[in-house]
């Protein structure tokens, strides 16, 4: 069953290549914090699948809230000349990298714990 | 994994890609920059304009080797047409009067304009600049001759702002002094130099700093003339070495 989020990924993505869909380039960079934000919430929902505290109603309005609130800090820094941006960027950009080091350490404890389980029923 | 979750994370990855999709196709590569754009646009100009001059030089080409044909049977033909073609280089190069349709762009004073303390009085001190910038919008928009309150402008010419350190001092054409108004008559293709003024809003830039730009259309053959240029042309002086 693995297999469905990764048929998905590639259907959305033929989607987006089909449609020829296309936003207007000042907005462009909306988009950009918008997938950045949406990037943070997939890593944290792979963190907490593997914690096992994953909730698929967090998820879900995580992943839609933290995409349009990206968009919209980013919106509102344009409209105050204040780099609103950045902080969006910054933040994300942290989170990312701690879930992303989290996930890592679990994968590498849970292969070791295979291991030493295959060598002690040896 | 729960089948309520999978579904969850199959959504979320349907919009992922959708999103990391459109993203991508609106900017394909780092290098597709604004950058890029503004030097394709640059470029795009240039070559349109050099594609213009070219196109002008081979139709006169073409029209003076038709000429030519056309004399080849007599020769006081051939010395009409070549006479004629002299006459036509005079007027480029400037040594001759230019006479045909064109503009004149009148730049006076106007104490009636609203006044902009950030540019007023900002012209006395670019007025060189300002009538450059007019000149070269004009030259690369159609413009055949052109002068200055009467100076012809050749390729030697200079427009200059000469200030003493008394703060005396004014514009000079090819070394001439000219005083307010200062009328610059182009002659060649109407719509394209009118068009070229608009465009760059010289009348709004003018304005700002107090002065009144009037542009004036003389169209028909005998619309306005252009005075020949007087003065020393490169090679005047020079003469042939005989004994190297």
């Amino acid at each position: 069953m693995i297999w469905l989020p990764v048929l998905g990924l590639v259907v959305g993505a033929a989607i987006g290549l089909v449609s020829k869909w296309t936003i207007p380039v000042e907005y462009s960079s909306y988009l950009s914090i918008a997938i950045l934000a949406a990037l943070d919430t997939v890593f944290g929902g792979i963190r907490a699948s593997l914690e096992k505290s994953f909730d698929d109603t967090v998820f879900l309005t995580g992943f839609f809230t933290n995409i349009l609130v990206a968009a919209l800090l980013a919106y509102i820094g344009v409209q105050l000349g204040v780099d609103l941006y950045l902080a969006a960027v910054v933040a994300f950009g942290v989170r990312l990298f701690q879930n992303i080091a989290v996930i890592r350490r679990i994968v590498v404890e849970q292969a070791q714990a295979r291991r030493k389980a295959r060598q002690t029923s040896n | 994994m729960k089948r309520g979750t999978m579904w969850t994370w199959t959504g979320v990855a349907a919009v992922f890609g959708f999103l990391l999709t459109v993203q991508w196709s609106q900017h394909p590569s780092s290098h597709a920059s604004d950058d890029n754009f503004v030097n394709v646009r640059t470029q795009l100009t240039e070559q349109a304009q050099e594609h213009r001059i070219l196109a002008a030089e081979i139709s006169k080409q073409a029209a003076l080797l038709a000429e030519y044909h056309a004399a080849s049977g007599s020769k006081a033909s051939m010395r009409q047409a070549l006479r004629e073609d002299a006459e036509t280089v005079a007027e480029e190069a400037g040594t001759a009067p230019f006479r045909g349709p064109g503009i004149t762009a009148t730049i006076e004073d106007d104490p009636y304009l609203p006044f902009v303390p950030q540019f007023a009085g900002q012209f006395y001190k670019e007025s060189d600049q300002w009538i450059q910038l007019i000149v070269n919008y004009l030259f690369s928009n159609g413009a055949a001759a052109i002068s200055i309150n009467g100076q012809r402008l050749v390729t030697t010419s200079s427009i200059r702002l000469v200030v003493g350190l008394d703060g005396l001092g004014g514009l000079q054409i090819n070394t001439h002094p000219i005083a307010m108004p200062y009328v610059i008559t182009a002659i060649g293709n109407i719509g394209d130099m009118k068009a070229a003024l608009t465009v760059f809003q010289i009348k709004n830039y003018l304005a700002a700093m107090g002065e009144n730009f009037v542009v004036k259309t003389y169209s028909g053959k005998d619309g306005l003339t252009v005075p020949a240029y007087t003065g020393p042309l490169p090679g005047t002086w020079a003469k042939e070495v005989t004994n190297p």
